[in-house]
């Protein structure tokens, strides 16, 4: 009985899952940032922007899981679904700032 | 080190890029302002220009911000073998009968 649980338990490194985490966040935080400032240049209006962040998250979701590799991302995160939602409306902060910002850089004055 | 240095020149790169993307369009819109034009939507080689510096600089960004690390617990453990483990040097003893064939 012992055994088995044992077997079936998986030790996870607090400091790598951190370390990758961080440089997730890291990235998430700047592709906020940087599909704001391209949405407000193409001028992006309304729901254009918000569907323009959805596709800028999927996107990079996709660019992460490449560089972890698609056949073996579990050896360096526990959930895929996780690293795509996290943080969400967290960053659609960041995402309408920079948005609104270069929108007014650009197209208004 | 040389490949960071690469990196972080396409990210410098991409930051130019999108930078020109947008003067671009802000004289295209200061162009439709003096013909007193209507703003439909950007140019298509702005656009692209932009998307695609959006992608190079998340490329460059991706890479510049480091490595994943393995996250099971026994990952650099593994190609550890027993006796390495079981090298304690205070348990090292000199003091046994082959001291007397080196003699």
């Amino acid at each position: 009985m012992s055994a088995k649980s044992k077997q079936d338990a998986i030790a996870y490194s607090e400091g790598a899952i951190r370390n990758n985490l961080s440089i997730v966040e890291y990235c998430r935080t700047s592709m906020a940032a940087l599909s704001g400032c391209t949405a407000g240049l193409l001028g992006l209006t309304s729901l254009h922007g918000a569907f323009f962040y959805i596709f800028a998250l999927i996107s990079l979701w996709l660019m992460i899981l490449f560089k972890a590799g698609f056949s073996n991302w579990d050896k360096y995160f526990i959930s895929r679904k996780a690293l795509l939602t996290n943080g969400f409306f967290g960053q659609l902060f960041t995402y309408i700032l920079c948005w609104t910002f270069i929108y007014g850089m650009v197209h208004v004055y | 080190m040389s490949s960071n240095a690469l990196y972080k020149f396409i990210l410098t790169l991409g930051f130019l890029s999108l930078f020109h993307a947008a003067y671009s369009a802000a004289q295209h819109r200061s162009y439709l302002r003096l013909n007193e034009l209507d703003f439909t939507r950007l140019p298509t080689d702005i656009f692209i220009q932009a998307l695609i510096s959006l992608f190079v600089i998340i490329y460059g960004v991706l890479h510049v911000v480091g490595d994943f690390k393995e996250i099971k617990a026994s990952a650099d453990l593994e190609n550890k073998s027993w006796e390495t483990f079981r090298n304690v040097q205070a348990f090292y003893t000199f003091c046994h009968r082959g001291q007397s064939f080196s003699t």
